[in-house]
């Protein structure tokens, strides 16, 4: 069993047009460092000096990252990951 | 209410859901207030009204696990996103810098909703708001036309 990763529309062209992937990784900053290894240029669409980016949110199971443990939330075999950008705006 | 000087169709709204929309601006007036169309075939079947996690009069951002929760249940309904909708309670029916900035996937032009129609709802007069819609792609924003569905037709 490996950890399933549900990825964006506009992160699919590092994924060769995969919508979803599975890595293995013990926390979610694993996780982006796996993969940066399979789908160069994740990381840094991911994160900013080794944080999640603003706008973008990620889900473990369904529960936002920034209400767990942020990157140092911890991850196991069969979690489903979620990349999704925030929807928002201003004037 | 609706006013477009685009003839091209992107999206088909029914006047009880665009009077769900606005309505929604409204009751979050004076600050943005925002939601998500789903649907299929460029028709709006469901209007998610979200709570604005950032409320300000120029300021706005899903409550993200609102959204995650709305985009599982669009998923499982068969439906895709077709669009958001937000208000400007003190400003034009047209996107702001931000609202284009936030489009993207930061750093990129690559939209984080291909295809997705940014509904804009100005409220400068609460009793004839304005309702437009954009596409932002690709570094340009092009008005798209809407369309108003009377409730009973098919």
């Amino acid at each position: 069993m490996a950890i399933k990763v549900r990825i964006p529309t506009p992160l699919q062209k590092l994924t060769n047009g995969k919508a979803e992937v599975a890595c293995a990784a013990g926390t979610v900053a694993e996780l982006v460092d796996a993969l940066e290894k399979d789908y160069p240029g994740m990381k840094e669409r991911l994160t900013e000096g080794g944080k999640v980016r603003r706008f973008i949110n990620i889900y473990v199971n369904e529960e936002d990252i920034r209400f767990l443990s942020r990157e140092e939330t911890a991850l196991k075999d069969g979690d489903a990951i979620s990349i999704v950008p925030a929807i928002a705006g201003g004037r | 209410m609706v006013r477009s000087g685009v003839s091209s169709i992107a999206l088909a709204i029914r006047k009880n859901d665009l009077k769900k929309i606005i309505d929604h601006c409204n009751a979050g007036y004076p600050d943005e207030a925002c939601g998500i169309l789903a649907g299929k075939d460029g028709r709006v079947e469901r209007v998610y009204c979200m709570r604005n996690a950032r409320p300000g009069p120029a300021s706005y951002e899903m409550d993200p696990e609102e959204q995650f929760r709305a985009m599982k249940d669009i998923r499982q309904a068969g439906l895709e996103l077709l669009g958001t909708f937000h208000s400007h309670p003190g400003g034009h029916a047209c996107p702001s810098g931000i609202d284009v900035e936030r489009a993207y996937w930061p750093g990129t032009l690559f939209p984080n909703y291909p295809g997705a129609v940014y509904v804009i709802v100005s409220l400068i007069d609460r009793r004839d708001p304005v309702v437009k819609g954009y596409l932002i792609d690709s570094g340009t924003v092009s008005e798209v036309g809407l369309k108003v569905l009377d409730q009973d037709l098919p």
